[in-house]
């Protein structure tokens, strides 16, 4: 599957049955819906601080769904919203899906991926627009009430029961999320409450999912050695080659290898498989090297983000040099996989520097040939750019050409024949001016005739030759002649598939006259 | 590349071309082509030549060099064909290999075998000759499959052996096909066994028969159509039943399409005027200047974003051929002069043009051969336009990059300079641009050989780390890498190996710093410092011969040569106050111990002195610089220059989080080496976080001047 790595996230908020209540030792009841907003905040958190540059959304469904906060990346705003959450009446995950499905391709098309999380108590709903009767009925539908799942987007599906797994398969729960999972694509998780319902057992699944889907990706970029700690985002996702040859996923390094440096207009808009931005982060040490004692000379300290923001970084250099370069850095993320290392505009002022990831593969580019056998400039022998940078190595080319570059013959269409034919008519006429197009184009008529077996072309141009020879006006010059009943002659041998005549490689000559010289 | 994630040994890996050679194909398709085309001036009393007619071979011939023309054209490697001819026997006209699969091979072995002969005895020609040859072909391992099979080791049984055979013949009859595909299926499990005791020959575990039952037109067809229908495990077959010719044609088209996962895209309104230089006129169309339209083929994952949004209905698709065939219109957008962009690309699709050498396709290869590209726009229904994909060529092949034009996550982030090292002003970007221009990469052939056994790409980063052995990022970092009089000697110090010359160009630069020191000349570290006149000259030159002693120092075990490079500039260095400075330092030591005794650990020397001035200078020089260097577009200035703490600026190894880096290493080692030269600032040795209170003495001391120089501090 392609995976286009601008995840969005997506939130369903399931309908809390009243009545389930959850006994802690305290004997204060804490209802489901209470330990799931926990659960959230402690998510919306972490995103807050790791993930902040995420889009998320907030609904609520029961039998319609409600778009509590569209797509932001104001946490507070989310939190807010969860804490004013509202409770509703029945369970109908169907209606829910095609809510998730309209309002995420509303705003972001179909090329950008979502991660759905659903979080429910488990409890599918009743009746009519339960996820048991969705389930049930969804292969008897016609087109225009089709199940929602799977989304015309590429999607992650994380089910969050605030639930045990033992309870769940009490009924037919589990089976029936499991179904869904899968309809889904597949690529997911469900995630169930471990030991007793608590706070404690919620925090501990968000954190799972936290770890499974929300840790941000943190690598060191080298080139050479110059280096830099940063924040990958949107973290990477696994590849699949392929999916018989090399089923396992690929997964890119936490070292980033700078390779060297290619032009801009040598990379040619190269394409891509995700793009993510290379944030510089300053790894906190800063509290094993303050010594005790020191504190009261730390008071007018700057904030620990202006000292990061004061220290050189490696990245702000490569990508100020990128920017005024027009250059990118060819990077190696992995055994025979590569990317690229760019500046990226966002407006005038602000910019910044992205990674963009192309196929893993040897040869991502065909225009750039084998990534392993790019080298040193330092070694040729002349410097393939120029002195003036005014030369480039690049593109490569391929040994063989495509057929619109090699002025193949094809004729399929009966114009096609018709062209090829005047146009050695044309030069016939023009003869002995155009004698070296009129050889030319006759032979590659022969060449194509004879692969084609078409005999009968060949006699029907020495026809068509000898014809013009008789119409030769008499201020022809006399070489015309010569040409055209030699061409003629040669063609009606090649006709008879006598080996002598008719080779491939063979070419016609132009006669050798008195007149020609 | 394509990115169709179609199986890398699907039954489209192989693809064998079996094609009647018996007498029976030497009868005319019976569609006539009018080759002589009359123009009106001369028409006069000329008998037109009389129309030729293809047989049914010359029609199979060349609707076959198509399909393989439009599958080279889209997939030049790893999508074989191997192509046979059938008669009384078999010929096999190339192989698997990569070199064997082009039109001009194909072509060229075809000529050498001619139309099928009239004359040859019916009885004893037979396309199951050419279909049997074809299964075993189908046995033989390719390139590619040998290549994954030797890279997988262990399990190389997921290199899988499919295929397809493409049957183009006159059959007699439902029956006669029925005996074909026994046959086949028959030839397959015999094959097979063949196979298991064989390296170079591997069991076919699924073949696709597709039979195309070839009739002249005017005449009723023998042979029904049947889709694909499964005969065993291992074979499936359909059968099309098409005339000659035109039809012909158009089956194979939707074949190749069908086979490769193909689609169409029709540009639209390309103008083919003059001024445009899009086309060189011809004659019999000089005055034309109408729009037209080009039809091409890719891989149909260039249209995956009209497949998922449903676009594709709004997006001018239009059916042609009874429904077999669809298209997506795009429109033209008259190129910008050549701006170099680089866009948000999410593939990359080689086309083949349908009609390749009619004009209007000509005219648009030939116009993107030259180097132009071509953005296309996709009509909305909505009457917006986006858009949606780019024509453009690399390297003399035509791609059709799909664009973005969707929202991302990536929208809208923090700029650089919000982050990390965005609030520092002097980076040296002007030196790494020039460094990257070093580095740029540059194809190396797989032939050359390298004695250290390194691929070109190993031995580019190679190059990065020999090159960073040594480089300050800020302007303010450094002294050597801001004088010109250093450059060729930095510039030669990084190759790996040196030349005598090399040697020598080093050591004369070398002796023109000394020149420079002996003259008195000015160091760029102490132009500047608005506050006092910075550190001394000869403190200058000790700081500069400190730093280029360090940038030599770590390429010096690299060969002899690059260890005398080192050796000269020891030996060139000011010497006599290095050995001053050991008695006053001794002499020093002595006065400190005895205050040590007094202060405790505060205290200062002058060689501590002259290292705090110079720190004190260096920040100075950054403040001014801060505003002159405008090389970093996206640092900011400073927004308040309250004075900063020394310790920050001039010690960022110590500061440095994470893991560390090779640089910090070496700047740490260098420093460790250095401070071994001197008496480590007792300041630095008792600061806490790097701060201490400087000249406390002296408040305590009551003034006593404490340094030899006899200048006052300030």
């Amino acid at each position: 599957m392609r995976f286009f790595q601008h995840f969005t996230f997506f939130f369903l908020f399931p309908q809390w049955e009243q009545m389930r209540k959850v006994s802690l030792d305290s004997n204060e009841e804490f209802q489901r819906k209470n330990l799931a907003v926990h659960g959230l905040n402690m998510l919306f958190e972490h995103m807050a601080s790791n993930y902040r540059l995420e889009f998320t959304a907030l609904m609520a469904f029961s039998s319609l769904w409600e778009l509590l906060v569209p797509f932001t990346r104001d946490y507070n705003a989310l939190q807010e919203a969860l804490s004013s959450l509202e409770d509703y009446d029945k369970t109908c995950i169907e209606s829910a899906l095609h809510g998730v499905s309209n309002v995420f391709q509303q705003e972001w098309g179909s090329t950008c991926a979502c991660q759905v999380i659903l979080v429910t108590d488990g409890s599918l709903g009743i009746g009519k627009g339960s996820l048991r009767h969705s389930l049930q009925t969804m292969k008897q539908r016609g087109e225009d009430k089709k199940f929602p799942l799977p989304f015309p987007f590429s999607t992650k599906m994380y089910i969050m029961c605030v639930a045990s797994a033992e309870e769940l398969q009490m009924t037919d729960a589990l089976d029936n999320l499991e179904e869904l999972l899968r309809l889904s694509g597949g690529d997911g998780q469900i995630f169930t409450v471990e030991g007793p319902l608590c706070m404690k057992s919620v925090h501990a699944m968000f954190g799972r999912l936290i770890d499974y889907a929300y840790s941000p990706f943190h690598a060191v970029l080298h080139c050479g050695n110059l280096s830099s700690d940063v924040q990958v985002f949107p973290r990477p996702e696994p590849v699949v080659v392929d999916e018989e040859v090399e089923p396992m996923p690929k997964t890119v390094n936490t070292d980033l290898e700078i390779m060297g440096f290619i032009e801009i207009a040598d990379i040619s808009s190269p394409p891509v498989i995700s793009r993510h931005l290379v944030l510089p982060i300053a790894v906190n040490k800063e509290v094993d090297e303050v010594g005790a004692g020191a504190t009261d000379d730390l008071d007018d300290e700057p904030s620990a983000s202006q000292v990061a923001g004061k220290s050189p970084n490696f990245c702000v250099l490569l990508h100020g040099s990128l920017k005024v370069e027009g250059m990118v850095a060819l990077v190696q993320l992995g055994p025979e996989w590569y990317g690229m290392l760019y500046s990226q505009a966002d407006s005038k002022k602000k910019s910044n520097l992205m990674m963009s990831l192309f196929e893993p593969g040897s040869e991502p580019l065909p225009w750039l040939g084998k990534i392993s056998q790019l080298g040193p400039i330092s070694e040729a022998a002349e410097n393939p750019y120029g002195e003036d940078d005014s030369k480039s190595p690049f593109p490569v080319q391929p040994q063989v050409k495509r057929s619109y570059a090699q002025n193949v013959t094809v004729w399929i269409k009966a114009s096609g024949l018709q062209t090829d034919v005047q146009k050695i008519l044309r030069n016939a006429r023009k003869l002995p001016d155009k004698t070296q197009t009129f050889y030319k184009e006759l032979n590659r008529l022969r060449k194509a005739a004879l692969a084609f077996g078409f005999w009968e072309l060949l006699k029907g141009v020495a026809d068509l030759l000898e014809r013009e020879c008789t119409m030769l006006p008499d201020s022809a010059h006399p070489d015309a002649a010569f040409q055209l009943s030699h061409a003629a002659q040669q063609l009606k041998l090649a006709s008879t598939g006598d080996s002598q005549y008719a080779a491939f490689d063979h070419n016609i000559a132009p006669m050798h006259t008195d007149f020609s010289s | 590349m394509s990115f169709g994630k179609m199986k890398m040994f699907s039954v489209s890996h192989k693809t064998v071309f079996v094609v009647d050679h018996c007498p029976y194909m030497a009868e005319s398709s019976r569609q006539q082509v009018e080759c002589d085309v009359l123009t009106k001036s001369r028409a006069q009393g000329v008998i037109p030549l009389a129309p030729v007619s293809k047989s049914l071979w010359t029609c199979a011939v060349e609707c076959s060099m198509e399909y393989c023309r439009i599958l080279y054209d889209v997939y030049p490697k790893d999508k074989l064909i191997n192509y046979i001819v059938s008669d009384s026997e078999f010929h096999i006209l190339n192989s698997w290999r990569q070199e064997d699969q082009s039109i001009q091979e194909l072509m060229a072995a075809l000529a050498a075998v001619g139309p099928p002969n009239p004359r040859e005895d019916p009885e004893c020609c037979s396309i199951l000759h050419g279909l049997v040859s074809a299964v075993e072909a189908l046995c033989k391992i390719t390139e590619l499959q040998h290549e994954k099979r030797t890279a997988l080791m262990d399990t190389a049984e997921r290199v899988a052996n499919r295929g397809r055979i493409i049957c183009l013949t006159n059959a007699k009859s439902d029956t006669h096909v029925r005996m074909l595909e026994d046959c086949i299926q028959e030839t397959i499990l015999e094959q097979n066994k063949l196979a298991a005791g064989s390296d170079r020959l591997m069991a076919i575990q699924q073949c696709e028969l597709v039979l195309v039952h070839i009739y002249p037109q005017g005449e009723d067809t023998l042979v029904s159509d049947r889709p694909k229908k499964e005969i065993s495990p291992l074979l499936t077959s359909e059968v099309h039943s098409v005339r000659a010719g035109r039809h012909l044609a158009t089956k194979l088209n939707i074949l190749v399409q069908q086979h490769f996962d193909l689609a169409s895209t029709t540009i639209t309104n390309i103008p083919m005027k003059p001024t445009l230089n899009v086309c060189e006129q011809e004659e019999q169309h000089a005055n034309t200047s109408a729009n037209y339209d080009v039809e091409l083929l890719h891989h149909r994952d260039a249209h995956l974003e009209f497949f998922k949004s449903g676009d594709l209905h709004m997006a001018g698709t239009s059916t042609r051929e009874n429904g077999l065939k669809e298209t997506v219109t795009l429109k033209w957008c008259t190129p910008r002069t050549n701006v170099i962009e680089l866009h948000y690309c999410t593939g990359a699709y080689r086309i083949s043009p349908t009609d390749v050498n009619s004009r209007p396709s000509s005219c648009l290869t030939n116009f993107l051969l030259n180097g132009r590209s071509v953005l296309l726009e996709l009509p909305k229904k909505s009457g917006s336009k986006v858009i949606s994909h780019m024509l453009s060529s690399h390297g003399g092949e035509i791609f059709l990059h799909v664009l973005n034009s969707n929202r991302s996550t990536l929208e809208d982030p923090p700029s650089i300079s919000e982050g990390c090292g965005g609030r520092v002003t002097d980076y040296r970007i002007t030196d790494f641009g020039e460094f990257m221009r070093e580095n740029r990469l540059t194809p190396v052939s797989e032939n050359s050989h390298n004695p250290s056994g390194k691929l070109p790409f190993e031995r580019a980063k190679s190059q990065l780390e020999r090159y960073t052995r040594y480089w300050p990022m800020i302007i303010s970092q450094t002294t050597i890498f801001n004088m010109q009089a250093v450059v060729p000697l930095a510039n030669l110090i990084v190759k790996e190996t040196l030349t005598e010359e090399d040697v020598l160009t080093c050591q004369k630069t070398v002796y023109n710093l000394v020149d420079m020191e002996r003259k008195n000349d000015p160091l760029p570290i102490s132009t500047v410092g608005s506050r006092g006149k910075g550190p001394k000259r000869d403190e200058q030159y000790r700081i500069m011969w400190n730093e280029l002693e360090t940038l030599v120092k770590t390429h010096a075990a690299a060969t002899d040569r690059h260890q005398r490079v080192l050796d000269c500039i020891i030996a060139c260095r000011s010497k006599p106050p290095e050995e001053e400075e050991r008695k006053k330092r001794g002499r020093k030591r002595e006065e400190r111990e005895d205050r040590t005794e007094k202060n405790g650990n505060k205290e200062a020397e002058d060689k501590s002195w002259q290292e705090s001035e110079r720190l004190k200078s260096l920040l100075d020089k950054e403040d001014q610089e801060s505003e002159v260097i405008k090389d970093s577009p996206d640092s900011p200035e400073p927004l308040n220059k309250k004075p900063r703490l020394m310790a920050e600026e001039t010690q960022p190894q110590e500061r440095a989080k994470g893991p560390v880096s090779l640089l910090t290493m070496w700047t740490n080692r260098i420093t460790t080496a250095n401070s071994r030269k001197h008496q480590e600032f007792a300041g630095r040795q008792s600061s806490v976080n790097n701060k201490f209170e400087l000249y406390q003495h002296l408040k305590e001391e009551n003034g006593m001047d404490v340094h030899e120089n006899g200048k006052a501090t300030r």
